[in-house]
């Protein structure tokens, strides 16, 4: 206790800087600290910045002269971006208890002083970032499009455990509150004003003026939430949440069930106690499999969006995609131009009529008010965006467009004959892409009349555009390494998630989940009970069953994608009764029935067709359960090898997140290596429990 | 008085043009505002010629009546179009003249040496022009808000009348003359009793417009670009919706006079139509054209403006006709063409007579090249697009006819006329 002696006419704390943290302090007896982690550009709660701030609030909490307190950053696009992942990645059993007290200690601290303290938030306030600013007696935020406000805990398997799983219910309610944590995604400021989780929006150059302001006055009094807190509220609360988190999550995501009791019990009673819970909580999830599955997860996807120079293209030939375009005004076509023009880049929209082009562009309308519905934009944002799509009926110049992606239909002399004449149109250093989910991009680039076969490539997204973060970036053998990184960076700015990958049939996503699909119809041929095959893999965590997925498709195009595969294996051979069930017009749902029926009543999907169950031979194989499940997830991981094998991806890292992403691989799993590695393990490992060489 | 100097561009072209369909007051676009229906037009014209929008110097747009929302309605059109921020833009207005003042607007400053690439039209949103308190409810809804205290709020609550809730409807007085204090319906009556233009005249008029605007669909088609909304049947609308295929003279005998109802001849058939569309055209120095490799639809000679009586509005043409043959000797025989805006039957028949009168010696109308392909009567006429519009229309028809040049001309409301002179280049 050093400053205990100092006299009390000095000055409030000396003007000091630390590594990660700088205290201003002010005449006024206002201290700012000011978080400005070196040589990043994020700033994170690692073990030496918690450190800093918890001895400059010992020095400060023991100064006379303080009058308050203001926290902010200086960084141009993060507040404070939570805690150290590796740190805690790294962390086991002991360790983990050992972090969460420190941070919960030193947010404590934070919390008792004995003045008013503001966090004025510019940037990404995630995490253990907002859960400092959560011990702040105020929380402003600047309302630019970088400041994001969240807590990404439960996505990663753990939970909110430095204070936010207790202050928060007790600041903006129970409901709201679980609503944040469970829903783990970062909120736009206005959103968080909204939900009271800051207290004004301020313009980024008056934030600190404002703060300061605040801090002159005194702490805000703030609502108690007796009707939404109370005790019996908040078991009914915990009843209800517990319900449906356990519907979603078919508990294989034990954070959300942690978090939500938690988060309830601590709504009343003491503080520390629900830290308590808080810390026995983070130590039990941070040792599951999931929780280092979904960190893994979460680390390799910021890997694929951050990466730089995969390809080892020289930068001076990479090529800047400000405009773009896209040909074919279908579903895929439109969900394209309305994702670029979402992020800011104008695209041409272009189809062969008039009545193409106008149901593309309601289809981009659509989204644009789903949108505003959902409060992604502003009625303003979503008209000045839907502003960027130019439709085009007929064949407009491209000597503007960096990028033109070709969403026609899946026929590859239709596709020749589109490359031809982009080829004839757009500029030489144009990036010339095609949507298709199977064909091979090389026939493209090497058909008669396409110059430049080097800017040819494939980008693959998936349906539906702004919902699936994946994209495939197909390289054949013909295509520059600068095209590809230009493609690669492109794909990132537009804010998906790129994964390079060869030129193979089905490419990375399709190819896996293909034998997977053939699989679960052949069983289905076989005499299984749909209902059952497709439970069993909802109950092994993939969003949707297979069956289902087939119909989703549309069972002509699983056929026809079935068949462009073939060529890799009797095990992409489509069942017969897919082309049975084509042949008599079930379509799957776009025709109202294929394994399941589709419309009327009784619920969409989940009655099986009787006359699907009429084209089968007879038999009656018993199916479902985890026999059923092991069977069709072990395809995906043997094929998910072969792929890796042939060199289709990188790594095996790229394939489990292709797959979680792409196909909604049960990510708690992992993705298929990753899932195929475990099971090889505890195989390993009951053989020799057999022998009795186990440990 | 030409200052021909060195840096001199050369005269004004049009390069290109589209607008969207007309449609109908209430109709397909009534949705839309004069800045979106702007942007359609411009987007598309900027979509088609691909040129960059960075080489715009400056957007000049007519409109009458700006959205309330969208003050210079200019700017909000050209910045939702991707020209860039750094581009000025400005919003003319000459009422119904407003879109070809729009482009006489470029032509002066292209001769003035004032920039060379120029995106101008005109555009209108009749549904959407707004319902208005009337001044005295105004003035009550401004004490009303500066009250402080529940009881002065409430005291000047009861200040307010019934009547104070009748709306004005600005588009009513839009299309009356404060001057005159008649309305533009009137204005056509007075024409048709001074000049003796009979009802039966006046419906065989706008049914010969109907023929040929249907007869032009397709010519129509070339410049016009489809407008992608979901109030549009399909999505979209392609074609304007006034144009009657069976327009009969004995429907239009049958209805009864708009604005003088027991002696009047003027009807809502024999009117032009109150319609919704925009006009885009991309308007460079001939020599910049060339220097871009562009081929413009044709060259804007000369340009006049001419007043008379606002009670006699719709005889402007008459008098911007003179004085544009008076400054380029060009008289409407000599032209392939002419377009003389349909705001009333009776107006351009009075039109036409007054140019074979005393006073207008060798300028008589060529009728037979009177409007080719029908007018406002059954095209519609969103006010401040219509300018615009007669100049795309005249040099279309100037491309396919081959011809030399077109004279355009409209009627102004406050009493003034305008006429231009096209030629393909």
């Amino acid at each position: 206790m050093k400053t205990r002696q100092k006299p009390k006419t000095r000055p409030i704390v000396d003007h000091e800087t630390l590594p990660h943290i700088t205290l201003g302090a002010r005449p006024d007896g206002i201290a700012v600290l000011t978080f400005d982690h070196p040589d990043t550009s994020a700033n994170i709660f690692d073990a030496t910045t918690m450190g800093e701030l918890s001895d400059l609030l010992d020095a400060l909490r023991l100064d006379p002269l303080l009058r308050g307190v203001v926290i902010t950053s200086a960084k141009p696009s993060i507040f404070v971006a939570g805690a150290d992942l590796d740190e805690l990645e790294g962390a086991r059993g002991g360790e983990v208890a050992k972090l969460v007290e420190r941070g919960q200690r030193t947010f404590d601290k934070l919390a008792g002083l004995p003045v008013p303290t503001a966090a004025a938030i510019h940037g990404a306030c995630l995490g253990g970032g907002l859960e400092m600013a959560l011990a702040c007696d105020w929380r402003i935020a600047s309302p630019d499009k970088v400041t994001k406000i969240g807590l990404p805990e439960t996505a990663l398997g753990i939970l909110p455990a430095w204070g936010g799983s207790t202050r928060l219910p007790r600041l903006i309610g129970l409901p709201k509150a679980l609503g944040v944590i469970l829903g783990a995604r970062p909120m736009p400021p206005r959103r968080a004003l909204g939900l009271g989780v800051v207290d004004e929006l301020v313009p980024r150059e008056r934030l600190l003026e404002r703060a300061l302001q605040l801090v002159r006055g005194d702490a805000p009094k703030r609502r108690r939430h007796l009707l939404a807190n109370n005790p019996i509220s908040a078991a009914a609360t915990r009843w209800l949440a517990s319900r449906r988190s356990r519907r979603r999550t078919r508990g294989h995501y034990p954070a959300h069930a942690a978090a939500i009791g938690v988060a309830c019990r601590g709504a009343g009673g003491s503080v520390s106690a629900s830290l308590r819970r808080e810390r026995d909580a983070a130590v039990r999830l941070a040792g599951t499999g999931a929780a280092e599955n979904l960190m893994r997860l979460f680390r390799l996807g910021e890997g694929a969006r951050k990466s730089r120079g995969a390809t080892g293209a020289d930068p001076a030939e990479r090529l800047e995609v400000g405009r773009t375009a896209v040909i074919g005004a279908g579903v895929m076509g439109a969900g394209i131009a309305q994702w670029f023009s979402s992020r800011g880049l104008p695209a041409i929209l272009q189809d062969i009529d008039t009545t193409r082009v106008a149901s593309g562009m309601l289809a981009v309308d659509r989204l644009y008010r789903d949108g505003v519905r959902r409060r992604l934009f502003s009625e303003r944002e979503a008209r000045l965006l839907a502003d960027l799509v130019s439709p085009a009926a007929t064949p407009v110049p491209l000597d503007r467009v960096d990028l033109v992606v070709e969403a026609a239909v899946e026929d590859l002399e239709v596709k020749k004959g589109i490359f031809r004449d982009l080829s004839a149109r757009a500029r030489p250093d144009a990036i010339l892409a095609t949507n298709t989910s199977a064909l091979p991009v090389a026939e493209l680039a090497r058909a008669p009349g396409v110059d430049h076969p080097g800017r040819v490539l494939g980008l693959h997204f998936f349906n539906p555009v702004h919902r699936m973060k994946l994209v495939e970036v197909i390289a054949t053998d013909l295509t520059d390494a600068a095209a590809v990184e230009s493609a690669l960076r492109f794909v990132r700015r537009a804010g998906k998630l790129p994964v390079l990958v060869k030129d193979r049939p089905g490419f990375l996503v399709n190819r896996v989940l293909m034998p997977y699909l053939v699989e679960a119809g052949r069983l289905f041929e076989r005499g299984a009970d749909p209902l059952a095959v497709d439970r069993a893999m909802l109950d092994f965590g993939m969003p949707v069953g297979p069956l289902r997925l087939l119909d989703e498709v549309g069972l002509d195009v699983a056929a026809q994608v079935a068949g462009t595969m073939s060529a890799l294996g009797r095990r992409f051979e489509a069942p017969i009764v897919l082309a049975a069930l084509v042949d008599a017009g079930h379509l799957g749902r776009k025709s109202g029935a294929g394994f399941f029926l589709y419309g009327g009543r009784g619920g969409s999907g989940v009655r099986p067709n009787p006359s699907a169950l009429d084209l089968r031979g007879g038999g009656g194989e018993g199916a479902g359960g985890d026999r059923t499940a092991t069977h069709l997830s072990l395809l995906m991981v043997d094929e998910g090898r072969r792929a890796l094998d042939e060199g289709v991806a990188r790594s095996a890292d790229d394939i489990d997140l292709a797959m979680v992403l792409g196909a909604g691989f049960a990510p708690f799993r992992g993705g298929p290596m990753r899932y195929g590695s475990r099971l090889l393990e505890e195989g390993v490992r009951h053989q020799l429990g057999e022998l009795g060489a186990g440990p | 008085m030409n200052i021909i100097t060195e840096r001199n561009p050369g005269p004004a072209v049009v390069v290109d043009g589209l607008r969207t369909p007309f449609a109908k007051m209430g109709g397909a676009l009534a949705a839309l505002d004069a800045a979106d229906l702007g942007r359609v037009a411009v987007d598309a014209l900027l979509t088609r010629t691909g040129i960059d929008p960075a080489i715009v110097d400056e957007t000049i747009f007519g409109c009458v009546s700006q959205p309330a929302g969208s003050a210079n309605v200019a700017r909000v059109i050209a910045l939702r179009s991707g020209i860039p921020a750094a581009v000025p833009a400005v919003t003319v207005g000459r009422n119904c003249g407003s879109g070809l003042e729009a482009l006489t607007a470029a032509a002066g400053r292209i001769a003035a040496g004032r920039g060379e690439v120029f995106v101008v039209g005109g555009t209108e949103s009749m549904s959407r022009i707004p319902l208005l308190f009337s001044a005295g409810a105004a003035a009550k809804f401004a004490a009303l808000a500066r009250c402080r205290t529940l009881p002065a709020r409430a005291a000047a609550m009861l200040q307010f009348r019934p009547g104070d809730f009748a709306p004005l409807v600005a588009l009513k007085l839009g299309l009356t003359d404060p001057v005159a204090g008649m309305n533009m319906g009137q204005t056509a009556e007075l024409l048709a009793r001074e000049h003796g233009i009979s009802r039966r005249a006046q419906d065989a008029f706008a049914c010969h417009s109907h023929r040929k605007a249907t007869a032009a669909r397709g010519r129509l088609g070339e410049e016009i670009c489809p407008v992608y909304h979901p109030g549009a049947t399909d999505g979209h609308l392609s074609e304007d919706e006034g144009p009657r295929e069976n327009q009969s003279l004995e429907a239009l005998a049958k209805l009864k006079p708009a604005f003088e109802t027991r002696t009047g001849s003027v009807t809502a058939g024999n009117s032009s139509q109150i319609t919704d569309g925009a006009v885009a055209l991309l308007v460079m120095a001939e020599a910049r054209a060339a220097a871009l490799g562009l081929e413009p639809l044709g060259r804007l000679v000369d340009f006049a403006h001419a007043g008379c009586e606002p009670e006699r509005m719709g005889l402007g043409p008459a008098h911007a006709i003179r004085e544009l043959a008076r400054r380029t000797g060009r008289r409407p025989d000599d032209a392939d063409l002419v377009e003389v805006n349909e705001a009333f039957a009776a107006q351009v028949l009075a039109v036409a007579k007054t140019l074979r009168g005393p006073g207008f010696e060798g300028l008589g109308l060529p009728i037979d090249r009177l409007n080719p392909n029908g007018g406002a009567i059954a095209l519609g006429h969103p006010v401040g697009a219509t300018g615009a519009r007669l100049a795309l229309t005249a040099l279309h028809e100037l491309r396919r006819g081959g011809g030399g040049g077109a004279l355009v001309s409209l009627c102004i409301a406050g009493g003034q006329g305008i006429a231009a002179w096209f030629e393909r280049p």
